[in-house]
């Protein structure tokens, strides 16, 4: 089944900007979406992107930095980020990390640049330091903007969030019975990288009144990894006879924030980060990312984890050699991919995705 | 000749194979040769030559596998030459463990398990580092006959430090040596081993699982057999037919594929 019409980025940036809103680029992973659009700034989110001459960006970061940071720096020096009023960069790694400092220190670009610090835990503290964090961000763009929006509105944007969030989650929970194609599905949940919520929310409504679902077909399994590029991907894994049944994507699946508690707007936004599934970049430990990894298999008879790593990233390819290794003593299979943004896919990784999936059988 | 049951095909990087087996799945009949860009036209090829031979493979359940597999149109399943190397070796060996397969542009570690299965594995990145072609570019580079280099490289009795794993800087690192007057021997013997220790990476990033088994083209090279065994401390089997077993593998595949139906 098709999906519904989807405006791409540039439409939606264009549109936002149309009405008179703000942009914000924003670097993976975590950030408060409903911050910014309390402020009429749309946040739209930059993987990368894909396919970027790299050599505008190169002379300032090593070879062993990912490539996502790589193209994030071309993309913005050969003016990719033009139309954007900020850049938000999330201090999710010593790669984003390096790369805010490059931008405030070095390349200097014409938007303002917001550092985001994230605790690595979930104690009482780091909810208090993260509630603190937002509040920055809010008088930061405060005083870009002139605007001080009340709780009212703030909690009024979070609950919209939540909305969007939720439907993303009975997306995520009908997957299996909602008749789209591994491409599809992550089409569709990939819009929330850039959608206003609003428009994602009708989109959403529109593939779940769906009637006359079918079941996926072919050997289940779940995607671990930053982001399922190139997009092709998924149409191979579903050529080679597997569905892609849950992920544990850092820019899909780690990201399925359940709704806040707190009245208090900060304090609510903060909470959906640090309650959002386990994240080698939030401090999550091994054992909680086993946990949650074992829980998806039982939930959706996964047969095996295909963790789908970009190359040179520091916080999963720490985790991933014990974490493989606790899945396999607990009878869930895994195999590891490594991926450039700027490669197509290769014949290597289709191999890889092959023989694994002739494992399971 | 024994009747043909079943086909297999390997159409590898550098070279394809095909093999032919029968109802009990022994190997009758192979070919072997360079492998064409033009996939289709050298299959053709590969039909002309069984009727030669006596037999129509049009006729026969067939299976490919290699990185041209999706090319090959008469083949009724692809499979991966993880599980095509998995079979195959089992099949000749008759035991499970960890096979090395190091092929002319990539090479692979495959654990067995005891029905024949695989149970992991890992391959080369998609450079040539660890790979057969690695050493070939560098022999040129040396002028040695590559069926010489293994050879050569154990009669040396010194051995040079190889610091580069990637094929072209290890290149200039060899031309520099040679301005540098270092013998050539001692310069073989240090590629070898600067290739050996690639492919040990690979084999202790899935854990070793004795006995250790090799194949492909590259296996043939005495300094490789000689030198992995030293790295590991473990003695190596070789099937008779080592540069043939993702071909066979493909052709008990087929043939067991063809007895269910
Ligand atoms: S891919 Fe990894 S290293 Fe790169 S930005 Fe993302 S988290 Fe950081």
């Amino acid at each position: 089944m098709e999906l519904p019409a989807i405006p791409n980025r540039i439409e939606t940036i264009t549109a936002f900007k149309q009405n008179s809103g703000m942009i914000a680029a924003v670097l993976p992973i975590h950030y408060p979406r409903s911050l910014f659009r309390a402020f009429d700034v749309l946040p739209v989110e930059v993987w990368g992107p894909p396919g970027t001459d790299v050599s505008h960006g190169g002379a300032h970061l090593q070879p062993y930095v990912c490539s996502i940071v790589h193209n994030a720096l071309s993309f913005l020096k050969k003016g990719g980020l033009d139309l954007a009023d900020f850049i938000a960069v999330p201090h999710t790694c010593d790669s984003l990390q390096g790369f805010g400092s490059i931008l405030l220190d070095f390349v200097k670009p014409k938007q303002s640049i917001f550092p985001l610090y994230l605790p690595r835990g979930n104690r009482p503290e780091d909810l208090r330091f993260l509630t603190e964090e937002f509040r920055q961000l809010y008088r930061h763009l405060s005083g870009l903007t002139g605007k001080k929006p009340s709780e009212e509105i703030l909690l009024r944007c979070i609950r919209r969030e939540e909305k969007a969030d939720d439907l993303l989650r009975q997306l995520y929970e009908k997957r299996q019975k909602v008749s789209l194609s591994n491409y599809s599905f992550y089409h569709l949940v990939r819009t929330r990288e850039y959608l206003p919520a609003e428009t994602f929310i009708s989109i959403a409504e529109k593939v779940l009144s769906r009637k006359g679902f079918d079941n996926p077909k072919g050997t289940a399994i779940i995607l671990s990894g930053i982001v399922p590029e190139p997009m092709e991907v998924l149409t191979t894994i579903t050529e080679l006879g597997a569905a892609v049944v849950a992920d544990d994507l850092a820019c899909c699946g780690r990201r399925l924030y359940a709704s806040g508690k707190s009245e208090q707007p900060f304090r609510r936004m903060a909470e959906r980060i640090l309650n959002a599934p386990p994240d080698p970049t939030r401090g999550n430990s091994l054992e909680e990312r086993k946990q949650y990894l074992l829980r998806l298999a039982d939930q959706t008879d996964a047969r095996g984890v295909v963790f789908y790593d970009v190359k040179f990233c520091e916080p999963e390819l720490f985790d991933l050699p014990r974490l493989r290794a606790k899945l396999k003593a607990a009878g869930l299979p895994s195999v590891q991919i490594e991926i450039d943004l700027n490669d197509p896919l290769s014949n290597q990784i289709v191999t890889r995705i092959g023989a694994f999936l002739e494992i399971l059988g | 000749m024994e009747e043909v049951k079943a086909l297999g095909i390997d159409v590898g990087s550098t070279t394809v194979k095909l093999t032919a087996v029968d109802a009990q799945g022994k190997l009758i009949w192979h070919h072997l040769e360079g492998a064409d860009p033009r996939v289709e036209d050298q299959v053709d090829h590969f039909f002309n030559l069984m009727r030669e031979h006596g037999f129509d493979g049009k006729e026969l359940p067939m299976v490919a596998t290699g990185y041209g597999r999706n090319l090959v149109e008469q083949a009724e399943k692809k499979v991966t030459e993880i599980t095509c190397h998995a079979t195959g070796v089992y099949n000749q060996l008759g035991h499970g463990g960890t096979l090395v397969d190091i092929g002319g542009q990539d090479s692979k570690v495959i654990i067995i398990g005891e029905n024949s299965q695989v149970v992991d594995f890992a391959m080369n990145d998609k450079c040539a580092a660890g790979t057969g072609r690695f050493l070939e570019n560098t022999a040129g580079r040396l002028r040695v006959p590559l069926d010489r280099m293994g050879v050569e490289a154990l009669s040396a009795a010194e051995e040079v430090a190889i610091s580069s794993t990637c094929t072209v800087f290890a290149e200039s690192e060899i031309i520099s040596m040679i301005a540098h007057g270092v013998e050539v021997n001692p310069i073989l013997k240090g590629l070898h081993r600067s290739l050996i220790l690639r492919i040990v990476a690979m084999i202790r990033s899935v854990g070793l699982v004795p006995p250790l088994m090799l194949s492909g083209g590259v296996v043939k090279n005495p300094a490789i057999r000689e030198m992995i065994t030293q790295e590991l401390g473990e003695q190596v089997t070789m099937p008779e037919y080592p540069q043939l077993m993702g071909a066979y593998g493909a052709a008990l595949i087929a043939l067991k594929n063809s007895n269910r139906a």
